[in-house]
């Protein structure tokens, strides 16, 4: 009886961390596309010439925005990005390595 | 030991995320843990870890195929912004004042003003690389049909 209550315990224990799991996956992704389109933003800014016209959306307006202070913050966002990317990394390997060892434990 | 707890165990573990972690641990562990665990041979599977398997790729393909479907509606998207640019160089565009000059939207909420050959460029490079990427994918979802064929 008390082994069943430990199997189950370990198990609901597992489920959470694979939620947890595929919740960090889930911001991986999302991270990665947010990069990406970034990026591909960044690029563009470098093919324009120092004095053209760029406007930022904020809200229903378009404002219109320095060249230097567009690409500032894009590069912000990039470095932002980068270092979320890597802190869900590190979770990730947190969080398989832990549910790989409750999967020992309900297997045993 | 599938006798002691046949149901109470939910299959999840379809497939070993890291086969030689198991492995190791195995070599030490002489007891409970099936082999099935440690290899990926199918024929060792027992029926509910294969119909896992199977609903794992299902779920895996049934993404892919849906990704590939955003990625054809983005092209076409494009595709339009394209004959947008290009009706007004044919200079049908009605009450438009300024006619030489577009705002492309790059993404991110940043939009550039760009001349009409620029934005050209713009979008028909969009389409290229979207093409390219749906290329990929269009492989990659071939390759996991056959998985999934190869199984049943």
């Amino acid at each position: 009886m008390s082994l069943d209550t430990q199997l189950e315990a370990a198990t609901s224990e597992y489920q959470r961390l694979q939620k947890e799991l595929s919740d960090a996956i889930e911001a991986r992704q999302r991270l990665d596309s947010q990069f990406q389109e970034n990026e591909v933003v960044q690029k563009e800014f470098k093919l324009l010439k120092d004095d053209a016209n760029i406007f930022k959306l904020i809200g229903p307006v378009l404002v219109k925005q320095d060249k230097s202070e567009a690409t500032t913050n894009v590069n912000k966002r990039l470095d932002y990005i980068r270092s979320e990317i890597k802190r869900v990394e590190t979770q990730l390997a947190d969080l398989s390595e832990k549910s790989e060892k409750k999967k020992f434990e309900v297997c045993r | 030991m599938g006798k002691l707890r046949p149901k109470k165990r939910p299959f999840q573990f379809t497939i070993p995320s890291t086969p030689s972690s198991l492995a190791r641990k195995e070599d030490t562990m002489t007891t409970s843990v099936a082999p099935k665990q440690q290899t990926i041979e199918l024929t060792d599977l027992d029926l509910t870890q294969l119909s896992e398997v199977k609903k794992q790729l299902e779920e895996e393909l049934s993404h892919l195929t849906s990704s590939f479907g955003q990625l054809k509606q983005v092209q076409t998207r494009f595709q339009d912004c394209i004959a947008s640019v290009e009706t007004i160089k044919g200079g049908k565009s009605g009450e438009l004042v300024d006619t030489d000059k577009v705002i492309v939207d790059v993404g991110t909420g940043y939009y550039i003003e760009k001349g009409l050959d620029d934005a050209l460029k713009f979008y028909a490079e969009k389409v290229e690389f979207v093409k390219n990427n749906s290329e990929t994918l269009q492989q990659t979802i071939t390759s996991k049909q056959n998985n999934l064929k190869s199984k049943k």
